[in-house]
């Protein structure tokens, strides 16, 4: 668990984001981790005077969650970063790359999550 | 009278002659004039945060340090310090110093290498040469204390791989303050150059609340009068070292010029503050156990605030790297400041915010 780190549900996330820019943070980013059980670890990271404060909930792959591109613009990118590369459901991004912001058609899917079939080879060295 | 203006959409990058690093920015002119931008990026994504959950926590440390060659240390410095603190372990006071050393040398180059980019996005090809001219002296110290002129993976978990002796300290305070008296030539070419003032002044506006509420960092948003500093948490030797944040009000890409100017002057006493006060002792420790938890590191580099979230698992492998790289936050800001200017401006607002693309992808 993180130090200043509040856990919510996803119900609560848009009313908790909403509570902190009334109060004056400035968003920071997003993380996410895969707990390797079928859920995720998402922490929403805030700033106020360099002071921390991070919201945590779990959410499963299909969990709808929604954007808060509508509080916080700049989250835009770390949102479809963690769509991207965690094939989260984020909904309604005000500037969504559709899984395309990273990744090229031909990239391994979702290669964040524990699962995926990501194989490190070393280049053969040439001759 | 007829209107002839038109919309148009150009693509700006990821190859032009004025970007270090690929980005490419989708344009809507109307005429020459901007009116929406769009960033694409993607090009040199390379998974390292992947790989760092394959490595072990040592060896992730030559993983971090090539999310980007400018501030390959700072990347470093932001990891150990994150595992230091998951296995509580306490870094020898001598380390913390010469960590701050090699921190503000890194910043030193990168302030210079980006004045030099910045001269050359006006066309002012001279001031570029003297920009990286004395950039050389940082990198000589850096391959004389490190054995490498960028990439010099000096951070080692517990603290540094190498020390400094008392005649190299000597020769950075000296070579420290023969910088500072070169920077007061190009800082007039800077600040009060007509050209130079004219391309800069006025151009690429960002307001205090914009920067704010965009999450703008470094640079960007002390240029706009928020007076944020991660170094003022005090990480490393900062917190027994006199400091204070370099900031401006006017917003434009000349008060982000200026601000780097104050803070090159900043990071040359640090360090010439540092070399003088660094105590005698050892220069790491092992680690106290082996980590777990979750942490956030912060810290301030060159391009701004830079944050790792870490996730151990009480293994040497790590469960989760995530890097939050400071040209990744100052992209929105970027897309705020374009849109009303001229496609000529386009080059010096965007090197403005001092754009590092391999970071930002990872």
């Amino acid at each position: 668990m993180l130090k200043n780190s509040k856990d919510i549900t996803i119900d609560e996330l848009i009313s908790c984001v909403s509570n902190l820019k009334y109060r004056g943070f400035r968003f920071v980013t997003a993380s996410c981790a895969d707990n390797r059980d079928g859920t995720f670890s998402l922490y929403y990271h805030f700033d106020k005077q360099l002071e921390l404060e991070n919201i945590a909930l779990t959410v499963s792959r299909d969990t709808a969650i929604p954007c808060i591109t509508t509080l916080y613009l700049c989250a835009f990118l770390v949102e479809n970063e963690m769509k991207e590369l965690f094939g989260l459901t984020i909904e309604n991004i005000a500037i969504d790359y559709e899984g395309r912001m990273f990744l090229t058609e031909d990239a391994p899917r979702e290669p964040m999550t524990y699962g995926a079939n990501i194989l490190i080879e070393r280049k053969e060295e040439e001759s | 009278m007829e209107d002839n203006s038109f919309n148009s959409l150009i693509p700006f990058g990821p190859q032009h002659p004025v970007l270090p690093e690929p980005i490419q920015i989708k344009l809507v002119l109307e005429d020459e004039k901007i009116i929406s931008a769009e960033p694409a990026i993607g090009y040199v994504h390379r998974g390292l945060e992947k790989l760092a959950e394959k490595k072990d926590i040592h060896q992730s440390i030559y993983v971090v340090e090539r999310i980007c060659g400018i501030c390959s240390f700072m990347h470093a410095l932001c990891y150990c310090q994150g595992l230091e603190e998951l296995t509580g372990t306490e870094v020898p006071p001598r380390a913390r110093y010469l960590r701050t050393i090699w921190g503000e040398l890194h910043r030193t180059h990168s302030h210079l290498l980006w004045l030099g980019l910045m001269a050359d996005s006006y066309g002012f090809e001279s001031l570029f040469y003297q920009c990286w001219r004395i950039r050389e002296k940082v990198l000589d110290i850096m391959e004389a204390t490190a054995g490498s002129r960028v990439i010099i993976s000096a951070n080692i978990l517990g603290g540094v791989r190498r020390d400094i002796g008392p005649d190299m300290l000597g020769h950075i305070q000296k070579t420290a303050k023969e910088i500072a008296d070169s920077l007061r030539d190009i800082e007039k070419v800077f600040l009060n150059d007509y050209t130079v003032c004219h391309r800069t002044q006025g151009i690429g506006i960002l307001t205090k609340e914009e920067a704010y509420e965009l999450g703008a960092v470094g640079p960007v948003l002390r240029a706009s009068g928020v007076p944020q500093d991660v170094r003022s948490l005090g990480y490393a030797a900062y917190g027994e070292l006199d400091f204070e944040p370099a900031t401006e009000t006017a917003g434009d890409s000349y008060a982000r010029t200026k601000v780097r100017l104050k803070e090159l002057r900043n990071a040359l006493s640090l360090i010439i503050q540092a070399a003088e006060k660094i105590p005698e002792g050892e220069i790491s420790v092992k680690l106290a156990r082996k980590p777990e938890g979750e942490t956030v590191s912060r810290l301030e580099q060159p391009r701004g605030e830079c944050l790792y979230y870490i996730k151990a698992n009480g293994t040497d492998v790590l469960s989760r790297v995530r890097v939050r790289t400071p040209t990744f936050a100052n992209i929105p800001a970027l897309l705020k400041m374009l849109p009303g200017h001229q496609l000529s401006a386009l080059p010096v607002i965007l090197l403005s915010i001092d754009p590092c693309i391999s970071c930002t992808e990872r």
